[in-house]
């Protein structure tokens, strides 16, 4: 089935995906550091002046760095979509569960946070497929909440930085039945 | 840039925080991938994006957490950091749309240092994004830890 996200999401049958939960990936390294031009640009999207993004010398001397916003933890996780050695970007867990659905939209997220994000941390990351819901419908169509969570870690101390529990919904547009 | 922010005694369970107006245009949907990394056509693709079921782009998740957390921690200063949020996203934030939060102080106490951060004080806070036709788009719960100079003050500990 051709699917036009570009997550390379996998398709298949509610009991495939059912199979899946409790699956959990390896650590994957982020492929660039937490960079401070990007805390800019994501701070001008939101209009946020906060200074600990903004101000160097404060944030070094409070927070021992620019901080990243919390809301970029995911962000700095994200696969660059196109390598010259034209290797395929693996699918991230949520993506690789197969459903039925076409489309997707996210519904909820938790997210807990132990210590800074500092810019120039290399963070790694460890998912679990931890719930897919039977089949629901909305008004969007009919799909599967699927759940998965996230233990982002810093590099190489391993520090844990932040857990973030993702839940979206995975649907077929316009479907009824 | 933002100023220091309430000391300790000022805040109080009740206060209100608010309303903050934010007027999403295009370019600033445009922004949730540029900014992101999250390519989902929702976010950039009209025509997609009306294949699925809505009128047009729509902010991404990071977007709204970025904003609500901006709303949370302004009155704190930068001092303030975002211990746990959790948002339940009701309605899409459209290109075009013109949204409200609102917040207030549901809880403040004291509780033991993390171990990467000193001893501080909790506030949680709930905030809730309304866009221009009063439609909720989304609600957060937000828990900071706040910076406590000097002597541990008296209160309830968590």
């Amino acid at each position: 089935m051709n699917d036009p996200t570009g997550f390379g999401l996998a398709f298949g049958a509610y009991e495939d995906a059912c199979a899946m939960v409790g699956t959990r990936t390896d650590p994957v390294v982020a492929d660039f550091p937490v960079d401070w031009g990007m805390v800019k640009h994501f701070c001008a999207m939101v209009h946020d002046g906060n200074r600990a993004y903004w101000d160097e010398e404060w944030a070094t001397q409070t927070w021992g760095g620019i901080l990243s916003p919390p809301a970029m933890a995911m962000t700095w996780m994200m696969p660059i979509v196109w390598r010259p050695d034209a290797a395929e970007v693996a699918p991230r867990l949520a993506a690789q569960v197969p459903l039925p659905g076409a489309s997707l939209i996210n519904v909820s997220n938790d997210a807990e946070f132990w210590a800074p994000i500092l810019a120039g941390a290399r963070l790694t990351m460890t998912e679990e497929l931890v719930d897919v819901s039977p089949e629901k419908r909305t008004v969007l169509g009919v799909g599967h909440f699927v759940s998965v969570r996230s233990w982002i870690r810093t590099t190489p101390d391993q520090q844990l930085v932040a857990t973030i529990t993702n839940t979206l919904f995975r649907f077929s547009p316009g479907s009824t039945s | 840039m933002s100023g220091p922010g309430l000391g300790w005694e000022a805040i109080a369970v009740g206060d209100g925080i608010g309303p903050v107006v934010d007027e999403i245009d295009y370019r600033r949907v445009i922004m949730s991938p540029a900014t992101t990394l999250d390519y989902f056509p929702g976010h950039f693709d009209p025509e997609y994006a009306r294949s699925v079921g809505h009128p047009t782009i729509f902010v991404n998740t990071m977007h709204l957490m970025g904003f609500v957390d901006r709303v949370a921690l302004a009155p704190f200063g930068p001092t303030a950091f975002v211990r746990r949020r959790t948002i339940k996203l009701r309605h899409p934030v459209y290109a075009g749309d013109t949204i409200t939060a609102t917040g207030r102080v549901v809880d403040k106490c004291l509780t033991e240092a993390l171990d990467a951060l000193p001893l501080r004080g909790v506030v949680e806070l709930d905030v809730a994004v309304q866009n221009q036709h009063e439609v909720l788009c989304c609600e957060a719960r937000i828990r900071l830890l706040l910076t406590l100079p000097g002597p541990l003050p008296s209160g309830p500990r968590h």
